[in-house]
């Protein structure tokens, strides 16, 4: 650079003053809420607009998860099952619960039901669901024993180590370039 | 660097000839005889200067490291702050919605493309196209593999417009103008259909109906309008800027019969020859002239021979084995030179020309020429009699001589039998016809108020029409005024009602996109605002006023009109015996039914005796559409903006081009603000000083000076059109016109991108002449020794390469545009790019070659190597470029830091910054553009062309998914994909079999800079030019032509 920078100039009071600011703006831009995964958002596990129960369908009731999620073996993304998929069966079984209805009204008006989003990942991380499924990866071994949750929690950390150490097992095959993810 | 250079081991044993060293490059890594631009040929110090210093702007103001509190000081305390926050540890999440769909679509898969055929049509060209939607969203245009005539080819503008889907500033319903009783007001005030319509109705009944549309290509429109027209008893007339209507009337004078305009075989011509029409660049079809004129190529042995006289530096030009500027008044010259040639002193053709041919006998010296050269093109004419073209055409060729010159070229064609083989005269499209001679009768029609009500369509009056041709005033004569565009454009302003018809990406509509090949074009979104197509709004007028044949009142929607016009007219036609549903299923499937019609030799019946030599010097103006803007239509999308021209490769602006020595003698530099009067008008425009123009050309795009376009497209520019004059009949005049020049001292800033990223003449691209390289297949290249201290990448698996053939680039700049719409490449504006901060990841750079008064031209695209031993991977401090074990040099936003010390260390300079948050000025809902499968990136990190490995990975995935070994060619990369003519390989270095690695074994395969042992993994194949000369000379070593 032309000049350099002039570094030892500037009052030890302003110094100290602007650290302060700094480490206030951090703390409240960051709006900390502890989790179990220290930085991640392991165990999150938000209210759904329908109390889904994925025990009572496939702990009790052995429904395959493709069933609903039937594009999980096409796709990167697995797919939240259509109203439609719900109303298979919901068509007659039971259909006096106040959450089947609804879902019936919202089906008739060809309305929808917004889920809270559970998983997620950073936009810059493409994660492939069929590439795994295909590989023979169970989906307990991610999400963790569905079958047994009452609501959806996160199960993993889903952080980066995470997808890593599993990657780097010698038996999994498993690319490690960072363009597996990061695209 | 060039003492180190000396400890090059050189390789003496390749079949180079070290002897001859005024022929190729000395053991210096300097090789002058390559320049990207006149400050670099003449070694002007403040060049230097700036390739020395490599990157153009600081991004810190000196001001900076003035005040006390520097940027550094800062980032000490940041860093100290984000190591307190991560202890405290924990990531705040912003709650998303997941809504699925009420009923799944059969044919959906979540975040899986659909592809649907589809066609673009830019007024002279139809392109077959496959659309990649993901859920309903239209995101990529790609090329449809099974057009014959293209081959999956597209172009600039057919990639683009899909922005224009997009455009924020489209019309989101019909409009009504308030105008005054003299029309001079614009107010415009939202209306509904039904208001609309039924006003529309009682105005139709009233009688004097005209509809006004630019070139109609979809038969069932065609036949639609026909409907309407005999309904109200409408009259049809079709125009528009680029009208070809020369070449039509310039083929029925000369051989009588139907006026259209013929398909030129370029694959079958051995000889071609072209007087101003830039038929690889914006002539008639250029994708598929582009693509038949490289097959014609490919076979190096026997490749053809292009030889064009160019007015201005048109991309035909740059592509030309043998190119000589000429003057826009030498056009006729040059054709009635060729025929003196052949007719007087060879002796073939009709003799009976010889008397009116005679003012011609001296041509070449007029041409400035070598007589001997201008001989042996007529030579190589004779010799190649039925497998030559002669072509002439454009808005460059719309001179005064307009119709002896297309006539002459007929002649020429007839005499050398080419007429029926490489010229097809029935096999053009049968839409072009535009006609100004029609406007111009229309034009007297208003003026006389004989005509009620205009319905103006896909055409743009308001701004491609000279303000002294009187037709805007016209107008104002018409009680009623309909415009179906997409916006209140300049037409838009003038009408009484502005009723948006849906975007091409949203409608049902067809096309012929070569004469008996036809297309359907599918709906790949619905209709994103209240918008109605133009066939339905005409269907509804006829319906509503109860006129008309049944077929136009009886179908409530385009898409059954279609259906039905197909079952009548096309399934005929190109049914092949099968049933009608599984024609139609065919047709939407293929996207290509039918053959092309051929044609027969015809009997040249038209006279030469109207041709005058030129004479007189001044300046002449040639006028000249882009490649990027065409005729304007598109200038609000900022791709084509930004895309920068293949020649001069300004973006952002026009301006005049002028030679050097005109420069000189104006005293003008680059942007020197000059002064043009053409007649008793005055226009000024900044200059650009461009090698191998003809001393009195003054060359100016047209397409440019949109006032009503949007945001993008407004005030770029000036608008060239209203230089041209037109007759009263329909006469047009775009060049040649006399003009007189003089600088105003003023200075305007031009972005030029070209001068950016200089490779400081080094070995970059390689070129042989046609004698030079059956004597040496490696194309005269010069091979280093080198050694390596990197142990080396092991690839066990694929390892990715590609290969460009810089013989089959034409420099079209498809695949530029084909990687910003892929790669989510954001726009900079003018005021960056002339930062040097375009963020193009794959560039196409121009080298001039030779003489700067008469340089030749060579075409380079350049994206990132991937490198084996990549300089940028060993610099980065972070980790964020690194390689992978397929040979791909990965590049990693979220770890980057954005040091740029990776750019700063790639030989290739292909390595682009993001100063700024480009992603999050997008308006919506551009962003429905961007591809997901590529990160969005951010302000501070640096990114660059990543070989598609997105479509590597889907590649794989689904031949994995398909249980099935991955083939050659299961990837294509965007680029690959947008390349009318195949000079793009991409495929895997590992396997032996696979094409790219057969092309980079070729012996005129080389890599960039291999000196350095970067082991780059794009293979170069040299360029061949096959004109006469022995080698490539140096510096004003044309030794054919005196400049």
């Amino acid at each position: 650079m032309h000049h350099g920078f002039r570094s030892s100039t500037s009052s030890p009071l302003m110094t100290v003053a602007l650290s302060v600011c700094a480490l206030l703006t951090a703390f409240a831009l960051t709006g900390c809420r502890l989790d179990m995964g220290w930085g991640y958002n392991q165990g999150y596990s938000p209210e759904q607009p329908i109390p889904f129960d994925h025990s009572l369908h496939v702990g009790q009731q052995k429904i395959q998860c493709q069933y609903c999620h039937n594009q999980v073996e096409r796709s990167k993304h697995s797919n939240i099952p259509a109203l439609s998929t719900c109303m298979n069966c919901h068509m007659v079984v039971k259909t006096d619960s106040p959450h089947i209805q609804k879902l019936r009204d919202a089906y008739d008006a060809g309305k929808s039901i917004e889920w809270t989003k559970v998983h997620m990942l950073p936009d810059h991380v493409m994660f492939n669901h069929s590439a795994h499924v295909a590989r023979g990866v169970n989906c307990q071994t991610c999400h963790g024993p569905i079958e047994t949750m009452q609501q959806v929690y996160q199960f993993s950390t889903l952080s980066m180590g995470w997808c890593v150490n599993c990657h780097r097992e010698p038996e999994n095959k498993a690319p490690l370039n960072c363009s597996t993810c990061h695209q | 660097m060039s003492e180190n250079h000396s400890h090059h081991d050189h390789d003496h044993s390749h079949p180079h000839d070290h002897s001859h060293d005024d022929v190729t490059p000395k053991a210096s890594l300097r090789d002058k005889r390559y320049w990207q631009s006149l400050e670099q040929w003449s070694e002007d110090p403040e060049f230097q200067k700036m390739a020395e210093k490599e990157f153009m702007a600081s991004p810190l103001k000196e001001a900076d490291a003035e005040s006390g509190w520097a940027r550094r000081e800062f980032l000490k305390l940041m860093g100290a702050s984000l190591a307190m926050t991560t202890a405290a540890g924990c990531i705040r999440r912003p709650v998303q919605k997941i809504v699925p769909y009420n009923k799944q679509p059969e044919e959906i898969t979540f975040k899986v493309a659909n592809y649907y055929t589809s066609v673009f049509f830019d007024g002279s060209e139809a392109q077959a196209l496959l659309v990649k939607t993901v859920e309903g969203r239209p995101l990529k245009i790609e090329g449809n593999p099974s057009h014959p005539l293209t081959a999956g080819g597209t172009s600039v503008r057919s990639q683009a417009h899909i922005l224009s889907l997009y455009d924020p500033e489209r019309l989101q319903g019909p409009r009504k103008n308030l105008l005054n009783k003299t029309k001079s007001n614009f107010e415009s005030i939202g209306t509904t259909w039904e208001a609309m319509d039924d006003e529309a109705v009682k105005q139709l009944n009233k009688g004097g109906v005209v509809v006004l549309t630019g070139a109609i290509n979809s038969p069932a429109t065609r036949a639609l309008i026909g409907d309407f027209c005999q309904a109200f008893g409408a009259k049809h007339v079709v125009w528009e800027p680029f009208a070809h209507e020369e070449v039509r009337s310039g083929q029925k004078a000369s051989f009588g019969g139907d006026e259209s305009v013929p398909f030129y075989r370029f694959e079958d011509a051995k000889m071609i020859v072209s007087i101003d029409a830039d038929f690889l660049g914006t002539w008639l079809q250029p994708t598929a002239f582009s693509h038949g004129f490289t097959k014609g190529r490919k076979d190096i042995k026997n490749m053809s021979r292009l030889v064009v006289f160019d007015s201005n530096y048109s991309l035909t030009g740059a592509n030309a084995d043998i190119r000589i500027r000429i003057k826009p008044s030498q056009q006729i010259d040059v054709v009635m030179g060729l025929l003196h040639e052949i007719v007087v002193k060879k002796g073939q053709g009709n003799q009976g020309w010889k008397s009116t041919l005679e003012p011609f006998a001296d041509v070449a010296s007029k041409l400035r020429m070598e007589p001997a050269l201008f001989s042996r093109i007529a030579d190589d004419l004779i010799a190649n009699k039925g497998k030559s073209i002669i072509v002439a055409g454009g808005l460059p060729t719309l001179t005064e001589q307009s119709a002896q010159l297309q006539m002459a070229v007929n002649a020429l064609n007839s005499a050398l039998g080419n007429d029926g083989k490489t010229v097809e005269s029935k096999s053009g499209l049968a839409g072009l016809t535009a006609s100004y001679a029609d406007l111009a009768s229309l034009k007297k029609d208003l003026a006389a108020g004989r005509v009620k009500t205009v319905i103006i369509h896909k055409t743009n009056p308001g701004y491609a029409l000279p303000e002294s041709f009187g037709f805007h005033e016209a107008l104002k004569k018409a009680e009623m005024v309909y415009y179906t565009g997409d916006r209140v454009d300049e037409t838009g302003r003038m009408a009484n009602y502005v009723i948006p018809d849906n975007h091409t990406l949203e409608n049902w509509s067809d096309a012929e996109i070569g004469r008996g090949l036809y297309s359907i074009s599918q709906p790949t979104i619905r209709p994103m605002y209240d918008t109605r197509s133009m066939q339905l709004t005409l269907m509804t007028w006829a319906y509503l006023a109860e006129k008309g044949p049944k077929r136009i009142r009886d179908y409530e929607t385009f898409h059954d009109y279609l259906r039905a016009f197909w079952r009548e007219e096309i399934y005929p036609k190109a049914g092949k015996g099968m049933g009608f549903d599984a024609f139609w299923n065919e047709a939407l499937q293929a996207g290509v039914v039918g053959t092309q019609t051929s044609s027969s030799a015809r009997g040249f019946t038209g006279s030469l005796g109207g041709a005058k030599p030129s004479s007189g010097e001044g300046y002449e103006i040639v006028l000249y559409p882009t490649i990027s803007l065409g005729d304007g239509t598109y200038s609000n999308i900022s791709w084509l903006q930004e895309l920068p021209d293949p020649v001069t490769k300004i973006c952002w602006d026009n301006y005049v081009s002028i030679s050097i020595a005109t420069a000189e003698k104006l005293k003008a530099k680059q942007g020197s603000m000059l002064e043009i009067t053409i007649g008793d008008k005055k226009h000024k425009l900044p200059a650009h000083i461009q090698p191998g123009l003809h001393d009195d050309v003054l060359a100016i795009a047209v397409g440019y000076g949109r006032t009503h376009a949007g945001k993008v497209g407004n005030n770029v520019g000036m608008n060239a059109f209203q230089l041209m004059t037109i007759s009263d009949d329909g006469k047009v005049i775009a060049s040649g016109m006399k003009a007189d020049v003089k600088n105003t001292g003023l200075h305007y800033d031009l972005a030029n991108p070209q001068s950016h990223h200089t490779l400081d003449g080094r070995q970059i691209v390689l070129e042989a002449t046609l004698k030079q390289y059956l004597k040496d297949p490696t194309a005269g290249q010069h091979k280093h020794h080198v050694f390596s201290f990197w142990s080396g990448h092991q690839y066990n698996g694929h390892k990715w390469g590609m290969a460009v053939d810089l013989n089959t680039c034409t420099g079209c700049n498809a695949c530029v545009i084909a990687c910003q719409s892929e790669n989510n490449t954001p726009v900079v504006g003018k005021k960056y790019v002339m930062q040097g901060r375009e963020m193009h990841w794959l560039r196409i750079d121009r080298y001039y070659v030779g003489d700067p008064a008469n340089a030749e031209a060579v075409f380079q695209p350049l994206m990132c190597q991937h490198c084996d031993n990549a300089p940028c991977e060993s610099v980065c401090p972070v980790a964020a470029t690194v390689h992978s074990d397929e040979g791909l040099n990965d590049m990693v936003y979220n770890r980057c830091v954005g040091t740029r010390y990776c750019s700063n260390n790639c030989p290739y300079k292909v390595r682009r910054f993001n100063w700024f948050n480009y992603a999050q000025k997008i308006d919506k809902p551009l962003h429905l553009a961007l591809n997901p499968d590529v990160t969005v990136r951010m302000r501070g990190v640096m990114e660059k062309c990543s070989f598609c490995v997105h479509r590597i990975k889907d590649g794989k995935q689904k031949a994995r998914l398909e249980n099935r070994e991955l083939k050659d060619g299961d990837i294509k990369v965007a680029c690959q994909q947008a390349c009318p003519t195949g000079g793009i390989v991409f495929g895997d270095m590992n396997d032996e079999n696979s094409r790219v690695s057969k092309m980079a074994q070729e012996q005129r395969a080389y890599t960039l800079l291999a000196e350095f042992n970067a082991k780059p993994n794009v293979a170069y194949l040299a360029k061949i030019r096959n004109n006469d000369q022995e080698s490539r000379g140096g510096h004003g070593a044309h030794g054919e032509e005196h400049a």
